[in-house]
């Protein structure tokens, strides 16, 4: 076994205790879940983990397909980032197997292979999300956060509250401080998704792939006149704003 | 009858056209020799027979004299014997002494020693003149004989012979022609089928190769060259794209190293002027990996992978674009006009349409004046499929047209307002692999591109929401 425990397993014995984040701007406290990386590549591999770890997560670190698929299968997580090209069995292999052990760990695949059909092939292996390389670090926290929210949520909540911000799905209605909001169909998806994953950063990206459901780099930040259109009904008239810009990564739903 | 004009036209059917000429020239050349031979050999045959008679009938005459003559004579002139022989014995002053023949003939054509001439009155003669080749021979006693035989039958022979070689030769050219237009289409389909393999190897589809047939002769070692060079270009593809790729991957690891450092710092900083400096340093790392996505997502697109696309209901995707970009146009004072015909489908894949339909609108908002207008729509143009962009900004000077579609293109007063010059790039990447057409054209004032795709797909059928099927896929 050549697999290196780069985050120190003291920091969080249970893998559960609450820690403090590395970021002294954002006085957050996370729990320290525990993320399997299977990257190959030495480099990328050193700072995707120090990246993890600074943001609280107690990280393991495969380097090759066959220490990857031994830890997925014998260690509890509650992320594993899996690169898809590896020396020995590659993420595909490893992810069917994880999955055929009835462990629903969500995955995220790491891939050069931006294609479509990569894509389709990594999700239709049992993969929950999809980065294509290069990838910001900022991207891939978001949604690593994004696939830790999911596994502790139900997704087909029909009732969703955020604050003095209300969510009827049936309804297709919008509440905020008791006061009606009325939004465009997609407005609604794209408030729905942000409420989904409140309290975390949502990126211009996911944002793309999962509200407006496509996979391409819009040029201009059309997203971004989305969601300010999306202030004006929200937030404007209410003296509280609770959807926040974060620079470099994309938007937050305050909780 | 296309296909008549076109080997009319072609090389292969003149080609086969002159070969047929060349072959039927030889072949009646041959056939006429065979002709000459067989009815020269005929005539030879029955002059020798004659000869062989006169000097049988000089014999008799030499031994016993003119009575001799006359007993050989009517001993030949058994009428079992029906060879066609002509015998004639007159005296000085020309009365019958013995033959078949009732006088001498009047008209004698005199060719040589021979003589041919028409018998009327031969004993037992058909009624028909018959024509005869005889000799004429005379005795010391001032007689004359002439020997000769009917030469109608060999002359019939001689007709007939030359008929059936006429038709011979005529059979031989009909075959001839008829052998040309089947080995000329034979050779054309080959040519055909190298042309149309190129044709769709131009539009993308490197993996193609030439049929190669029979590898043996002129056309197969054309197909077999044609294809080991385009193995060769493939070959010099893969590394060209290999090379970009790894260039641009080379270059986006650091880039990408340099963000999350800088990203690093951010979180320790707690100046906000050293955060803001922090920021636009970040803004300007994303900038650069945005243009480096850029050319790798055009070496993609252009890379075009057929096999993965699949029908896409234009007016699906079009909403979909018009509706994330109207609210960018809206704000920027712009008004924004989008109508798609339902009912057009065609063969893609979703998001490289809908990346070259985004930023054909993200164009026209962005140089589109305050107050201008951005219009786009889908259409059915000529029954194919197309979408159509058009504002009305400063447009494009013709002589830039072709240019602004290639990579880094951009005019000189483009240069101040963001955007990576890959925009257009990109739109000509996707639809070279889609076979799609772009026109750009002035919309007085501004630009107008037309996007027309190469066919038009009918509707499927059997969907209930036509919306979602084929973008069930990407989803």
């Amino acid at each position: 076994m050549q697999t290196q425990h780069v985050s120190g397993s003291d920091v969080a014995q249970s893998g559960f205790g609450p820690i403090a984040t590395a970021d002294p701007r954002q006085k957050v406290t996370v729990l320290a879940m525990r993320i399997l990386v299977i990257e190959d590549d030495r480099e990328a591999a050193e700072y995707l983990v120090k990246g993890l770890r600074e943001s609280g997560y107690t990280v393991d670190h495969a380097a090759n397909g066959k220490d990857g698929m031994f830890l997925a299968l014998s260690e509890p997580y509650d992320v594993m980032i899996v690169d898809r090209m590896l020396p020995g069995p590659d993420g595909l292999t490893i992810v069917d197997s994880v999955r055929k052990s009835n462990i629903t760990t969500p995955v995220l695949f790491l891939s050069a292979l931006g294609e479509v059909e990569d894509r389709i092939a990594g999700l239709k292996a049992g993969g929950d999300d999809y980065l294509a390389k290069p990838y910001s670090f900022s991207e891939l926290l978001a949604r690593v956060e994004a696939l830790l929210r999911r596994a502790g949520t139900q997704p087909e909540n029909t009732f969703l509250k955020v604050g003095d911000l209300e969510m009827d799905l049936l309804a297709r209605k919008v509440v905020r401080q008791g006061k009606r909001v009325y939004l465009h169909p997609r407005e609604f998806r794209l408030l729905e998704y942000l409420m989904r994953h409140a309290g975390q950063v949502v990126t211009r990206t996911m944002l793309l792939e999962n509200v407006w459901e496509y996979h391409f780099d819009p040029q201009t930040n059309v997203i971004d006149v989305h969601i300010s259109r999306l202030r004006q009904k929200i937030d404007k008239p209410f003296d509280k704003p609770i959807l926040e810009t974060v620079r470099g990564a994309g938007y937050k739903l305050e909780v | 009858m296309g296909w008549l004009k076109r080997l009319v036209r072609s090389i292969t059917f003149r080609l086969a056209l002159l070969y047929t000429a060349i072959f039927a020239v030889s072949v009646s050349g041959l056939f006429y020799f065979v002709f000459w031979t067989t009815s020269g050999f005929a005539q030879r045959q029955l002059e020798a027979a004659i000869q062989a008679e006169i000097a049988g009938f000089q014999d008799s005459y030499d031994r016993s004299g003119t009575a001799g003559l006359v007993m050989a004579i009517n001993r030949r002139l058994d009428p079992s014997r029906r060879d066609g022989a002509i015998y004639l014995l007159v005296d000085q002053v020309g009365t019958p002494i013995a033959g078949n023949l009732g006088s001498w003939p009047r008209r004698v054509a005199v060719d040589d020693l021979w003589v041919n001439f028409n018998i009327r009155d031969m004993e037992g003669a058909p009624e028909e003149i018959a024509e005869a080749r005889a000799l004429q021979f005379l005795t010391r006693d001032g007689f004359r004989l002439m020997v000769g035989r009917d030469i109608r039958e060999s002359q019939q022979f001689r007709r007939q012979l030359l008929q059936s070689l006429n038709v011979g030769l005529a059979v031989t050219v009909f075959l001839g022609l008829l052998g040309g237009f089947v080995f000329g289409r034979g050779v054309m389909r080959r040519i055909e089928g190298i042309t149309s393999t190129c044709r769709s190897i131009m539009s993308g589809d490197l993996t193609r190769r030439v049929p190669v047939g029979n590898a043996n002769d002129e056309l197969g070692r054309l197909a077999q060259n044609i294809n080991s060079m385009l193995d060769q270009i493939e070959r010099l593809m893969r590394g060209m794209q290999q090379v970009s790729d790894n260039v641009a991957h080379d270059l986006r690891t650091p880039l990408t190293r340099l963000r999350s450092r800088l990203e690093a710092a951010l979180r320790k900083l707690e100046d906000p002027q050293q955060i803001d400096v922090i920021e636009s340093a970040i803004a300007d790392a994303d900038q650069l990996l945005a243009t480096f996505s850029a050319l790798l997502r055009i070496a993609r697109a252009e890379a075009g992978l057929q096999r993965n696309f699949i029908p896409l209901n234009l007016a699906a995707i079009g909403e979909d674009v018009a509706e994330m970009y109207g609210p960018l146009a809206e704000e920027k004072g712009l008004s924004f006009t989008a109508q798609f015909e339902p009912g057009l489908w065609a063969k893609g894949e979703r998001n490289l349409i809908a990346q070259a339909l985004a930023n054909l609108l993200d164009n026209a908002i962005k140089y589109s004046p305050e107050g201008g207008a951005v219009t786009v729509v889908s259409v059915l143009l000529k029954g194919k499929p197309a979408f159509l962009v058009s504002d009305t900004g400063p447009g494009i000077p013709d002589e830039f047209k072709s240019k602004v579609l290639e990579r880094l293109f951009r005019m000189e007063q483009s240069r101040t307002s963001p955007g990576s010059g890959l925009g257009l790039s990109l739109v000509q990447a996707v639809a070279r692999s889609h076979n799609l057409e772009i026109k750009l054209e002035d919309n007085h004032p501004g630009l107008r591109v037309t996007l027309t795709f190469s066919e038009a797909l009918l509707a499927p059928v059997k969907i209930e929401t036509p919306t979602s099927l084929p973008d069930a896929q990407a989803a």
